[in-house]
């Protein structure tokens, strides 16, 4: 399904690739189950037929939203300013995105700085006469304050229900302004699954701001990722190729020459998904269609693609025997440390699938594990970007694998089935309930830890120095009441769903 | 008198310049009593006749030592190491100083760094077997540990008794590493006023690194100072000269190169005249002979003499009457905000000269001082160095003028003389206590703030920042008890316990 | 193990440095005469040192002022009377002068009790600064002497000599009874620990939450020289530190036949306290049911107060550092070590112990050092040579991230250096402004996450 960049409007995930957030079962059913995207559905869901089954109950606990996706992209830009055309709760993570934005910056070496977003900051009466004036006017103040060199906009659920005309507003104030204004749309409401709103910056970006008559970049190789360490740059260097890093924490003519670049690639199918297929459908730059690169299987195969797309088989082929040999020593010695540890994942769903498999690599057993949501498939349709079909087929089953947008009442119960050592996380809301049963969290605030040979390494220090922390939390569990009934913990987690 | 710098020890400040630490009176009849320095004893001491008055008394509270400013001028080089022969308690000053010498660094924009100290760490046998091979030891470790430019050696109050041959092993370990390894004496009891220690330090310097055979550099001047902001640079930039800082923050080839310089210049006599006189002795390097650059005259005078010295007198009077111009609006602003204050300054001796006339200039009331030591000369013997008839010629005369080394428990006495709105200070010991009495203390750590034109209104400016700070203080007055009896606080004179000698 | 030349970590052997000298660079003690603030820690008694002009003011500004900014306390400070002795007092000994001084001092100075402490110059002289003193108290006048002469030991000795002193020639002579359920607590040591007003405090707070009656004996929280005079009253004396008090104890023991507990460890953290506070409560021999009462209560806070670190602790983005390394004198940094590797699961990257303790006390130390955790190698090495410390501290390898650092300013470029974050614990903290503030306890092992995990997380951005 070709992806439509002709309207503003960002078409949902559910709609695109029929993504869940709820669902219990085995990861080889789930994999199973979701071949229907390729070939012919394999459940029986009835009328739904050619959707996932997806549980749905009456109890729900805080989510996110898209259009914190779009802050932590679009927001994160440079030399962008992200106006949130909103009342100002929504502005409120403000607060955490500097903080992101801040470390980001630190950590790729960049000057530290708050970040620049605007909010509308729209009243009682604005919901009643209309919020675009405000709009307009906070463009305004965006370009007199620091002259960026494009304006996103967010929109919010307070302006899609009033229905503020933040297209034309964007338009006119491009025109005034002469520099790219890009409304992303990305009401909480209009979409079940967050990452939704990557996709709306994404789409933004690849409308107004990729160059239209690239010239071809031939060592370019676009990344998309978010704030984590340089570990590309390196590793690319040893096939003669260069990073393009993007979104967050690019800049505006980063974003631009997407379209010269050699080809796309990034550390997770959930985040990367939309606007490499855009790339390649709109400007020809191909995306590495491979399994991610996460365990030996993962990475070999995902640097041979990228080698053979980039003319560079030799070099590749090179490096993958090199570092083979490098990591072996010291991954021989964290599985020692690590024998017959347990750990459980939840975090993101692609990136979900590709920690499961660094940790399998360690030795580290894995018996459950809790996705935010699931695609069936990503945008390409291609089956050699199916990372959990890879996980299943390299590394074997998963047997509690669970869907479940953050849900921490059913956390309870996923984490009695297996009884994790530890845990691995990346978004909040789990850990703290983990931390009160005494078990550990190490949170991947570097997304690109765990990456490549080398991120087996990582992940398995890290793994040993938060093992070393579970002192602290069974101490805490001891001390803490927990606030779930007792008759509620006994349960099954899914068992209100259907 | 000429300044001796063929032995290894400095003649303290009381052999040379007949320095006291105890009088009370009013400035002229002090100024008036100093001139026997300079001409006769006006003073009738009887067969003293040719010294000042000094007083002595029974009660007497911690002071400071030569040795700690050693540690804080020879501490203070930054590719220097100094080691301190001494049993690990003069060691603590490596704290005090090394938050000094962090701050100073950073104020002079320079990468701020611990500061390289070695403690002898001396220990009871030592006192009875010598401490010749330890002191060798640590010259040694030094030597390894930082190969600096040159080693300092301070000895203390247990090392001078003992009497180990400091001098031998510094000649001996010279010859064996290669760089200067300078010997400074500087025991605790050796001088009854601490900056007996600057000279210790100025003296070594002078015997083993200023270089013997200079090549001048016509435009370059030694100011010789402490931590403070560079102020100098912007104005010595008007008149095309060139700031050479020493001792404190310089490398040592910036004391090596102070034989080069057209001319030595300071903040404060008490501090320069030692350095700026011998070097005027032994390498021809003029010493600036004029008041220091305090208030409109004092600040007038000094850049005056310094063009002469330096050929800049055109640069130089253009610059004075720009800067006055400058200033002026914003002073008449400050006297109008200062009108009726009340100050007090306790600082050093020279240094407390200088900040009066400031205070005077902004229209503030001073109608007492008290000055941690006199000197009724310094080193040069140059009537137009006396700071003190200076002061007393150009603004009139200071009621209560007390030399005290920071006698605390006179300070409360001395203080109800005068009820001052503020106190200025730089040494610590005395503020605490006023700040119990509910008057706030402006500490001068920047010793340049005051200095020059702008230091006129830099003190203003600071003066209206801390009488803010009178709420505070004026809080704690009302909950605290101090130590001393109130026998002893109902006394009207604070030298009732001491008599001349 | 030997201490000095090797320090092991995790199994792992740091390379050798050359063998100790007698140079100590950046100083993390004093001498014995420091000790005129153990003085000045007890309300309304004032030191008067017998030294040359610049020893007070030495002590006061680095033990007092650069250390926390804490102030000189009444009476103390860089003003304490000193005789500043100069030449002729070298030359012709000072006891004259001395008597002079204790003379006016009784006149100006408002005191309930002088201590004569006296520096290298009377030592070495030959002064007999004790006839001097005991002319004045057979007059009555309450005054005692401590030769605390620099080359002869440290602020800590000195500190045990201070303490003695006025024991010895002051409490005097007891014959009565003891009260039950009364303790006297000897600690930390007060001005060199930055933070003793706030540790003695909660110690006393725990005690006495356990149904305790304290003689606190330092800091604004005793009753100051009657209590002292108390002190043979009470039921026993507690030793809570590795060494510092024990010979006090000893002495007590002997002079009064009180029985006393030692404690090495000051407790940081609920369970530490909370077993702490057990074990004085047994020792005592005193109903149980109040401390039980006590505890449940704390830890209630605690642990409230726990759960929100918890969040955090398990949920901080940015990863934190795994290891630490703790520099500093012998009890804190036990009490440190002990809470970092048994509440928050850190792992020990080098424990340097720096007051030089007294040789006999050195093994039972590196015992309660080896003894924290059964899964965790901990040693401990003795030096006090900063240049060392640091050499050390930078050839070991620490991993994926830097440690913490908790040791003192001194560590401050290091850490820079390092990419890491240093917490200054102790003597020096010339960057710490420290008034009531603690680290142990209940209460200071909650200001303590705060402090430690804000200066990790302002370090990231
Ligand atoms: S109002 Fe809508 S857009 Fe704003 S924070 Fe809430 S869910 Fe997100
Ligand atoms: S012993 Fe002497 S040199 Fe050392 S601090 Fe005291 S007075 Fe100064």
């Amino acid at each position: 399904m070709a992806i439509n960049f002709d309207t503003p409007v960002v078409v949902n995930r559910e709609q695109r690739l029929g993504t869940i957030i709820a669902w219990d079962g085995s990861a080889s059913e789930l994999s199973d189950l979701s071949e229907y995207s390729r070939k012919s559905c394999g459940g029986s869901c009835g009328e739904n037929k050619r959707k996932l089954c997806e549980a749905t109950g009456p109890f729900t606990q805080g989510s996110c939203c898209s259009e914190q996706m779009v802050e932590c992209q679009a927001g994160q830009v440079r030399d962008a300013v992200l106006i949130q055309h909103s009342p100002i709760g929504c502005a409120a993570s403000q607060v955490g995105n500097s903080l992101i934005y801040r470390v980001g910056m630190a950590m790729t070496g960049k000057p530290v700085e708050n970040l620049r977003w605007i909010s509308t900051n729209l009243k009682e009466q604005d919901m009643v006469f209309g919020g675009v004036e405000r709009l307009e006017q906070s463009i305004r103040d965006a370009w007199e304050r620091q002259h960026p060199k494009v304006i996103f906009i967010a929109t919010s659920c307070a302006t899609g229900i009033i229905g503020d005309d933040v297209d034309g507003a964007a338009g006119k104030m491009e025109a005034e302004l002469g520099i790219p204004v890009i409304p992303l749309h990305c009401e909480g409401f209009k979409s079940k699954h967050w990452s939704t709103g990557f996709d709306a910056a994404q789409h933004g970006i690849i409308r107004q701001i990729v160059r239209k008559n690239p010239k071809k970049q031939e060592d370019l190789v676009n990344v998309i990722k978010l704030w984590g360490s340089d570990v590309f740059t390196p590793m690319f260097a040893q096939l003669d190729l260069r990073v393009n890093y993007v979104v967050d924490l690019a800049s505006v003519d980063d974003l631009a020459q997407m379209s010269e670049a050699a080809a796309t690639v990034g550390f997770c199918h959930t985040l990367s998904s939309y606007l490499a297929s855009g790339l390649e459908q709109e400007f020809g730059v191909p995306e590495i269609k491979a399994p991610q690169p996460y365990g030996f299987a993962g990475t070999d195969a995902w640097l041979r693609e990228l080698a053979r797309v980039t003319n560079r088989v030799e070099k590749a082929e090179a490096y993958i025997a090199r570092e083979h040999a490098r990591v072996k020593p010291r991954l021989a010695e964290l599985r020692k440390l690590l024998k017959g540890k347990k750990g459980y994942v939840s975090t993101g769903s692609a990136y979900a699938h590709g920690l499961i498999s660094v940790l399998k690599e360690l030795g580290v057993e894995v018996d459950g594990s809790l996705v935010f949501h699931h695609d069936p498939v990503y945008d390409s349709g291609d089956p050699r970007q199916d990372s959990l079909a890879h996980l299943v087929d390299t590394y074997g089953d998963i047997p509690s694998f669970s869907v479940s947008n953050r849900q921490q009442y059913q956390f309870y119960g996923l984490l009695q089935r297996v009884k994790p050592d530890f845990i691995l996380i990346r978004h909040p809301g789990l850990a703290p309930l983990a931390s009160r049963l005494g078990i550990p969290a190490a949170p991947l605030g570097d997304e690109h830890i765990a990456l490549g040979y080398q991120g087996i390494i990582n992940l398995g220090e890290t793994i040993l120095e938060i093992l070393s922390r579970r002192k602290f939390h069974q101490k805490l569990a001891g001390h803490v009441r927990m606030p779930y009934k007792k008759s509620w913990l006994e349960q099954d987690p899914y068992s209100l769903s259907n | 008198m000429r300044i001796n710098l063929d032995t290894p020890v400095v003649e303290s400040r009381e052999q040379r310049l007949g320095t006291i630490i105890a009088w009370d009176g009013k400035a002229s009849e002090l100024s008036k009593q100093s001139e026997y320095a300079r001409k006769s004893c006006a003073s009738g001491c009887g067969e003293k006749g040719r010294r000042l008055c000094e007083m002595k008394g029974p009660f007497t509270q911690g002071s400071v030592c030569s040795e700690q400013m050693v540690e804080c001028q020879a501490g203070h080089i930054r590719d220097a190491v100094l080691i301190q022969h001494s049993p690990i308690g003069c060691g603590a000053g490596q704290v005090i100083y090394n938050s000094i010498y962090r701050n100073g660094l950073a104020m002079r924009n320079l990468p701020v760094e611990n500061l390289r100290l070695i403690s002898t760490n001396l220990k009871e046998q030592d006192m009875v077997f010598g401490g010749v091979d330890k002191l060798e030891q640590s010259i040694r470790d030094a030597w390894e540990r930082h190969h600096p430019k040159a080693i300092f050696i301070a000895t203390s109050c247990a090392t001078g008794i003992i009497g180990d041959d400091v001098d031998g092993s510094a000649r001996k370990m010279e010859g064996e590493l290669g760089i200067p390894v300078i010997p400074l004496h500087c025991e605790g009891f050796m001088s009854k006023h601490w900056s007996t220690g600057f000279d210790a330090t100025q003296h070594g310097i002078m015997r083993q690194i200023v270089r013997k055979n200079p090549t001048k550099q016509e435009d370059l001047v030694n100011v010789i100072n402490l931590w403070g902001t560079d102020v100098f640079t912007p104005m010595f930039k008007e008149l095309n000269l060139r700031v050479n800082f020493v001792v404190d923050l310089a490398t040592v080839e910036d004391l090596a190169q102070m034989s080069e310089a057209a001319a030595t210049v300071g903040f404060c006599h008490t501090l320069s005249s030692y350095l700026a006189a011998g070097l005027e002795q032994e390498f021809g390097v003029p010493e600036i002979k004029a008041p220091q650059p305090y208030g409109f005259p004092g600040t007038d005078a000094w850049l005056r003499e310094l063009a002469k010295v330096t050929h800049r007198e055109e640069l130089a009077e253009a610059y004075i009457a720009r800067e006055h111009l400058r200033v002026a609006p914003r002073i008449a602003e400050l006297r109008v905000l200062l009108k009726g204050k009340k100050g007090f300054v306790s600082t050093g001796s020279a240094y407390a000269h200088g900040i009066i006339a400031v205070l005077r200039e902004l229209g503030v009331e001073v109608d007492g001082s008290l000055v941690f030591h006199h000197d009724p000369i310094y080193d040069s013997q140059d009537p137009r160095q006396d700071t003190l008839a200076h002061l007393v010629d150009n603004y009139g005369d200071v009621p209560s003028f007390s030399v005290s080394n920071r006698q605390q428990y006179q300070f409360y006495g001395l203080l109800q003389r005068v009820k001052p709105d503020f106190i200025i200070i730089r040494h610590n010991g005395l503020a605490p206590l006023a700040s119990r009495l509910g008057i706030p203390a402006a500490p001068l750590g920047d010793e340049h703030h005051a200095l020059g034109y702008q230091g006129i209104i830099n003190l203003g400016e600071t003066i209206l920042e801390i009488l803010s700070h009178k709420k505070f203080h004026e809080d704690l007055a009302a909950h605290v008890t101090l130590p001393y009896k109130k026998w002893w606080l109902d006394q009207g004179d604070p030298f009732l316990l001491v008599k001349g000698d | 193990m030997q201490g000095a030349e090797t320090v092991v970590t995790e199994g792992r052997t740091f390379p050798p440095l050359g063998p100790k000298t007698n140079s100590i660079q950046q100083v993390r003690y004093v001498c014995a005469i420091g000790a005129m603030h153990s003085a000045s820690a007890i309300p309304w008694v004032i030191p008067i040192t017998h030294c040359g002009p610049g020893c007070a003011e030495k002590q006061f500004g680095s033990l007092a002022m650069c250390n926390g900014f804490q102030g000189g306390g009444y009476g103390g400070g860089a003003v304490v009377p000193s005789t500043n002795i100069s030449e002729s007092e070298v030359v012709f000994g000072g006891e004259n002068r001395l008597r002079e001084l204790i003379r006016a001092s009784l006149k100006i100075l408002d005191a309930e009790l002088f201590v004569v402490v006296t520096g290298c110059i009377p030592d070495l002289v030959g002064d007999d600064a004790g006839a001097v003193v005991r002319e004045f108290q057979a007059e009555g006048v309450p005054v005692v002497l401590a030769e605390t002469g620099g080359f002869k030991g440290t602020n800590f000795t000195g500190h045990e000599l201070v303490t003695r002193a006025i024991i010895d020639q002051y409490v005097g002579e007891y014959a009565g009874g003891r009260t039950p359920g009364v303790v006297n607590v000897w600690s930390m040591l007060p001005y060199h620990n930055t933070f003793w007003q706030g540790d003695l405090s909660e110690i006393k707070r725990v005690l006495e939450g356990g149904g305790l009656k304290v003689n606190i004996l330092f800091g604004h929280e005793s009753e100051g020289v009657s209590e002292w005079k108390r002190i043979p009253q009470a039921q026993f004396n507690l030793v809570l530190s590795p060494w510092l008090g024990l010979r006090t104890a000893q002495h007590l023991e002997g002079k009064y036949g009180q029985p006393f507990l030692h404690l090495p460890i000051i407790p940081i953290g609920a369970d530490e306290t909370s077993s702490f506070l057990r074990k004085v409560v047994a020792f005592a021999g005193i109903d149980p049911s109040l401390a039980e009462e006590f505890i449940k209560k704390e830890e209630r806070t605690y642990y409230h107060y726990l759960e929100g670190f918890g969040e955090f602790y398990s949920e901080y983005f940015w990863g934190m550092p795994a290891k630490f390394v703790v520099v500093g004198e012998s009890a804190y940094n036990l009490a440190l070590t002990r809470f970092l590797i048994n509440d928050l699961g850190l792992m020990p990257g080098g424990q340097f112990i720096t007051e030089n303790p007294p040789e006999e006390y050195r093994e039972a130390i590196s015992r309660e050092f080896r003894t924290i955790a059964d899964d965790v190698v901990t040693h401990v090495a003795f030096e006090e040579d900063s240049y060392r410390i640091h050499t050390l501290i930078r050839q070991s390898d620490f991993g994926q991230k830097p440690p913490i650092i908790l040791g003192t300013t001194w560590e401050r470029d290091l850490a820079k250096e390092m990419r890491s974050a240093v917490v200054e614990v102790g003597f020096p903290a010339s960057y710490e402004m420290v008034l009531s503030r603690t680290n142990v306890g209940y209460r200071g092992a909650i200001a303590l996450l705060e402090k430690i995990y804000t200066t990790v997380v302002s370090g990231t951005a």
